[in-house]
C-alpha cells in the first residue's frame, strides 16, 4: 500500500441504522413462483412499512428521535430537519468508563489521519424502530383465523445500512438516503431469500460492510447466512466486476468485513498499533507498508510464559492473523503447541519438541505457514545485518505487491517489519518494526511510546549477525 | 354525612408503620350503606391504586349475589364467587387502576374474620395475575388491603398482607378518608396498531389456538414492555416529574407514543409446519390514570405500558372464550377445512366514575351488543349506575370486518352463523346476555380447489 501525503481534506460523518425487522408469513403452497410471490408481498409490506410515518430512527444514547417520513420530524425540538449531521454528535452521551487507554488511542489516531485517505471521522449509530401509536379513534383489532395445512415462514431480518455524510449534509439529506438505504437493503434481502431458497429451506440473509479504495468507501453486501465463503465465489466476482476490484485479493470475505471503530474487538488482541505512529520524513522518500489487517502477538498472551523463546512464534501468530483477518484462511491463528504440531508433522522436527521451549526461525516459519495456511513464502537470506541497508527496493516491492507482514530471525532475535520508508533516490530506508519480545499488558500508548512498535533505522540490526526473512506471497483469489 | 341517616364507619388507627389508604370519602359512604342494607356477611372489593409512598382507594363494589347460592348464603363466604368477580372486574379496570384488596361486612368476630380475608385476597391476587401477560417490576406494591367492617358498631380495621410471600402475617395500616383523592389525577393515553401473526400447530383445535394467540400475546407484550414512550412527544428522562400534578383541579392530560422493536433474536426455525395462523390486527385505544402525589414519568409509562398489554390479551380472552362455548356446542360439526374466518375483537367503551372527577372504568361492547348490556354489566360489576348517554364511546370506532386480500386463488365467500354463548360475566348480566345472544359476524373463504 502506497500511502501518499496527498491530504483529505473531508470529514465524514458515517450514520449506521440497525434494527430487527420481522418477516412473517403463511406459505400455503409448496408451488415456488407462488412462495416467490407470496414471499416477496411480504417483503411489499416491509417496503411500506419502512417508508411510512411510523418509520422512527432514534440516535442510540441520546434522547434525540427522527420521523424519516414525518417531513423529518424530530425530537428534542431544538432539532429541525436542517441540522447539521454532525451536530447530532453533542446530543449522544459518551460513555466515561471507558478504558482510557482507548481513549488516549483514538485523540492519537485523530492527530495522524489526515494521512490515510478514508478515515471515519465519527459513527453515529441510530436504531430502527416503529412507532406502535397512531391517531385514532379507529375500529378494534380484527382476529383472523386461517385453518390450512401449510408453512409458517418467520425470521428476523437484522438491517444494517450505512452512509456516510459530510460536513455539510443536513439530517433532512441523511434521513433521505437512509430510508433509500433501508429500502434498497430489503430489496437486496428479498432477492438472497429467493435466490438461496431449496424447497422448504430458507436462508437469513446478512448484511456486510466493506471498506473498499477511495472513492468507492464503505459498501454493503447482503449474503446469505451459514452459506461459507467458500461456496460464495461467484457473488464476489460479480462484485469485483461491480466495483471495478482486482481479481487478486480478498474484498469481500467475511472477514474483510469492515470493523466500526466503536466496536471493540472481543479478542483483546490490538489491531494494527502502528497506525498511530508518524512516518519518518526521508529525501524523496515513500511509504510502503503492511495491507490489510493484523492483530499484535507478543511475549505473555494467552496465558502463555513464552519470554526468552517465543519471539519467532508470536511474529507467526501476527502473519497468520493477517492471513485469517484478510480472509485468506478461516484457521484460527496457531498456538505454540499447535506450530510445534505442525513442524513434527511436516518432519521437520522430532515428536519431543511438542511442548519444548526451543527456538524457531524463518525457516520454521515459512514450513508453518505452508502446513497450516497453504501459504508459501520468500526467504531472503542476508549474511550480515548491513545488508540489510540495501534491500530497500526488495522490501518495499514486498509491501507493494503482497502487503504482508514481514518476519525476520536468524542469528539473533525474531521480530516482524511491517513496512519500509524508502527513498529510490538517496537509499535511505526505515523499518517499521512490531517487536514480540513486549510482556506488557495491550496499552497502546506504552507500546508506541516506547517503540514496541515504531519505526528504526538500519543501526536496529546487528550489523555482523546473519538473517533470514520470511516474505509470506499471498494467494491471488477473491 | 349530610342527609343521610349512615352512621360515620370508625376507624381504628395504628400509627404510621404500615401501609396508609387515603380512601374517597365516597366509599365511606358506599360502605355504611351496605352496613344498613344487608343481613349477612358482605364481600367486595377495594379499587384503586397504590405506589410506592402512599395508596389510594376510590372506589368499592360488593360482590355480585350469586343465585343458585342465594339459599345456602348463611355466614359462609364464596371464595370462588369473590375471586371471579375481581378476575372481571380487573378486566374493567384501565390502566392505574386496579384491585387492591377485599372489604367484607361482618359482625364475626375479628380474628376469624381476618383468616378469612387473608384466604380472599391471596386467591384474589393469585387469580388476576394468572391473567397479567406482562413482567411485574421490582417497585410494584405487593401489599394487598383487607378491610373488616362491623355492621353493629361500625368498627373498621385495616391489614395488608404481602401477596407474594405465602407465609405472610397481617399487617395494620392506615385507612383515612378524603375527599376528592383522584379528582386531579392525570391522565396518559394512546391509540395503538397491534398487528400479530402466528402460526397454528399442525393439528389445529381451537385449544391449540388459545396456545398459540398466548405465546404470540407473550413475545408482542414483551415488545410493547421494553418499548421507548415518548410523553407529549418528548422522551423524557424516568425520574422527570411529571408536571402540573400538584395543581388542584387541574387535570392534566397526556399523550403517549410507543416505540417498539422486534427482539434481536434470531428465531431458530426459519420455516415450520402449521396448520394455519391467526393475526390479530386493529387499533386499540388505552389509557392510564396517575396520582398527583408528584408522579414520574416511569410510572405513567409502565401503568400505560401495562394497560395497552392488558387490554389485548382481555379482548383476545373474552373472544377465546366466546369461541370456546360456540364450538363445543357446535361439538366439532364445523369441519375445519382450508378456510378463513374472522372475529371482531370487542370495542372498549368508558365510563366515568361518577363520584369524585376524571376517573373511569372501562367495559367491552361485542359487535352484536347494545348499550344497555353495557350499562348492566357496569351496575353488576361494579354497582355503577350509569345512563347510556353517560358511556364514552368516542375513543374506538365499531368495529367492521374488512375483507382482506386472503389469497391470490379465487375465493367463496360464504357466512357463517357463529352463535356465541356469552357466559364471562356472573349473575344478572350473564343470564341477559345469554338471552340476548346474536350472532357474531364471522367471515368464511373457502378455496375453491
Amino acid at each position: 500500500m502506497v500511502v501518499s501525503d496527498s491530504q483529505c481534506s473531508d470529514t465524514w460523518t458515517i450514520l449506521r441504522v440497525r434494527g430487527p425487522l420481522e418477516l412473517k408469513c403463511q406459505l400455503d403452497s409448496t408451488d415456488v413462483p407462488l412462495m416467490h410471490k407470496v414471499i416477496s408481498r411480504t417483503f411489499g409490506t416491509l417496503q411500506s412499512l419502512v417508508k411510512s410515518e411510523a418509520c422512527v430512527l432514534t440516535v442510540c444514547d441520546s434522547p434525540v428521535i427522527i420521523w424519516p417520513n414525518r417531513g423529518v420530524h424530530a425530537t428534542p425540538d431544538e432539532i429541525t430537519p436542517n441540522t447539521l449531521c454532525e451536530d447530532l454528535q453533542q446530543w449522544i452521551q459518551t460513555d466515561e468508563q471507558e478504558s482510557t487507554g482507548k481513549r488516549s488511542a483514538r485523540k492519537k489516531s485523530k492527530k495522524s489521519s489526515s494521512v490515510f485517505t478514508f478515515v471515519i471521522q465519527s459513527i453515529i449509530n441510530l436504531r430502527l424502530m416503529m412507532e406502535a401509536t397512531t391517531t385514532g379513534p379507529l375500529p378494534p383489532p380484527i382476529l383472523t383465523r386461517t385453518i390450512k395445512k401449510s408453512h409458517f415462514f418467520s425470521t428476523t431480518l437484522p438491517m444494517d445500512c450505512v452512509i456516510r455524510t459530510n460536513c455539510n449534509d443536513t439530517i433532512k439529506d441523511a434521513c433521505e438516503r437512509l430510508v433509500e438505504a433501508l429500502s434498497h437493503q430489503l430489496c437486496e434481502m428479498e432477492k438472497v431469500i429467493l435466490q438461496h431458497m431449496k424447497g422448504m429451506t430458507l436462508l437469513v440473509p446478512e448484511p456486510l460492510h466493506f471498506l473498499l479504495p477511495e472513492p468507492k468507501g464503505l459498501v454493503t453486501v447482503v449474503y446469505p447466512a451459514g452459506v461459507p465463503d467458500s461456496q460464495l465465489e461467484t457473488q464476489r466476482r460479480d462484485l469485483h466486476q461491480r466495483f471495478e476490484l482486482l481479481d487478486d485479493w480478498p474484498y469481500f470475505r467475511r472477514a474483510n468485513a469492515y470493523h466500526f471503530p466503536n466496536e471493540p474487538y472481543r479478542d483483546g488482541y490490538l489491531r494494527n498499533p502502528h497506525l498511530v505512529l508518524t512516518h519518518p520524513t526521508l529525501d524523496n522518500g515513500k511509504v510502503y507498508l503492511v495491507q490489510g489487517i493484523y492483530s499484535y502477538h507478543h511475549y505473555m498472551q494467552d496465558h502463555m510464559d513464552d519470554n526468552g523463546w517465543g519471539c519467532a512464534y508470536r511474529s507467526l501468530q501476527t502473519i497468520c492473523s493477517w492471513f485469517e483477518q484478510q480472509g485468506y484462511t478461516e484457521r484460527h491463528v496457531p498456538t505454540h503447541k499447535e506450530i510445534q504440531q505442525a513442524l513434527v508433522d511436516v518432519g521437520d522436527k522430532q515428536k519431543s519438541f511438542v511442548g519444548s521451549r526451543q527456538w524457531i526461525g524463518s525457516i520454521e516459519v515459512q514450513a508453518v505457514l505452508n502446513q497450516l495456511l497453504e501459504v508459501t513464502s520468500k526467504i531472503m537470506f542476508v549474511s550480515q545485518g548491513s545488508e540489510l541497508a540495501s534491500k530497500g527496493r526488495e522490501l518495499a516491492n514486498h509491501f507493494l505487491t503482497e502487503g504482508t507482514p514481514v518476519m525476520i530471525g536468524g542469528g539473533v532475535l525474531a521480530h516482524t517489519i511491517l513496512g519500509v520508508a524508502w527513498s529510490e533516490t538517496t537509499g535511505q530506508i526505515r523499518y517499521l518494526i512490531l517487536d514480540p519480545h513486549y510482556t506488557g499488558a495491550e496499552d497502546l500508548q506504552v507500546i508506541t511510546d516506547k517503540g514496541w512498535c515504531g519505526w528504526k533505522g538500519p543501526d536496529f540490526w546487528d550489523q555482523t549477525a546473519y538473517y533470514n526473512l520470511c516474505l509470506p506471497q499471498r494467494p491471488k483469489t477473491i | 354525612m349530610c342527609g343521610t341517616s349512615f352512621s360515620p364507619l370508625f376507624t381504628l388507627s395504628f400509627g404510621s408503620m404500615g401501609r396508609g389508604y387515603i380512601v374517597e370519602d365516597a366509599v365511606e359512604g358506599y360502605l355504611s350503606k351496605l352496613c344498613e342494607q344487608q343481613p349477612g356477611p358482605v364481600t367486595g372489593l377495594l379499587i384503586g391504586q397504590s405506589s410506592t409512598q402512599r395508596d389510594f382507594v376510590i372506589m368499592a363494589t360488593r360482590t355480585p349475589q350469586r343465585e343458585e347460592s342465594m339459599a345456602a348464603a348463611g355466614s359462609s363466604v364464596d371464595k370462588e364467587w369473590v375471586t371471579e368477580h375481581a378476575r372481571q372486574v380487573s378486566r374493567m379496570l384501565p390502566g392505574g387502576l386496579s384491585v387492591l384488596g377485599v372489604f367484607i361486612i361482618t359482625d364475626t368476630d375479628a380474628k376469624d374474620t381476618l383468616t378469612t380475608l387473608r384466604q380472599l385476597v391471596f386467591a384474589v391476587e393469585n387469580l388476576i395475575s394468572l391473567e397479567h401477560l406482562w413482567v411485574p417490576a421490582d417497585d410494584d406494591v405487593t401489599d394487598c388491603v383487607t378491610l373488616h367492617v362491623n355492621p353493629k358498631t361500625r368498627k373498621t380495621i385495616c391489614r395488608t398482607f404481602d401477596v407474594k410471600d405465602p407465609k405472610s402475617m397481617a399487617k395494620p395500616a392506615d385507612w383515612k378518608y378524603q375527599s376528592g383523592v383522584c379528582s386531579s389525577w392525570s391522565m396518559m393515553s394512546c391509540c395503538l396498531n397491534v398487528d400479530m401473526l402466528v402460526p397454528l400447530p399442525t393439528r389445529a383445535g381451537p385449544e391449540n389456538m388459545d396456545t398459540s394467540l398466548n405465546e404470540g400475546l407473550k413475545v408482542w407484550a414483551h415488545h410493547i414492555q421494553s418499548g421507548a414512550c415518548l410523553i407529549d412527544g418528548k422522551k423524557l428522562p424516568e425520574d422527570t416529574e411529571l408536571t402540573g400534578g400538584q395543581k388542584r383541579n387541574v387535570r392534566q392530560t397526556y399523550t403517549a407514543q410507543l416505540l417498539v422493536t422486534p427482539d434481536d433474536l434470531r428465531s431458530p426455525d426459519v420455516v415450520q409446519q402449521c396448520g394455519g395462523s391467526v393475526s390479530v390486527r386493529g387499533v386499540i385505544h388505552s389509557r392510564a390514570y396517575i396520582h398527583s402525589n408528584k408522579p414520574k414519568a416511569r410510572l405513567a409509562e409502565k401503568l400505560l405500558k401495562r394497560d395497552v398489554v392488558s387490554t389485548v390479551a382481555t379482548r383476545v380472552q373474552m373472544l377465546l372464550e366466546e369461541l370456546q362455548v360456540s364450538e363445543e356446542e357446535s361439538n366439532g360439526s364445523r369441519k375445519h377445512k382450508q378456510q378463513t374466518e374472522q372475529f371482531c375483537l370487542p370495542r372498549r367503551i368508558f365510563c366515568p366514575v361518577k363520584v369524585s372527577g376524571p376517573v373511569c372504568v372501562c367495559d367491552y361492547q361485542f359487535s352484536d351488543e347494545g348499550q344497555s348490556e353495557v350499562t348492566e354489566r357496569l351496575k353488576e360489576m361494579l354497582d355503577i349506575d350509569a345512563a347510556e348517554e353517560d358511556l364514552d364511546t368516542r375513543q374506538e370506532t365499531p368495529s367492521e370486518i374488512i375483507k382482506e386480500d386472503v389469497a391470490a386463488e379465487p375465493t367463496v365467500e360464504t357466512h357463517e352463523a357463529l352463535e356465541p354463548k356469552r357466559n364471562n360475566y356472573v349473575g344478572v348480566a350473564m343470564a341477559t346476555a345469554a338471552a340476548l345472544l346474536a350472532t357474531a359476524a364471522s367471515m368464511l373463504y373457502l378455496n375453491d380447489v
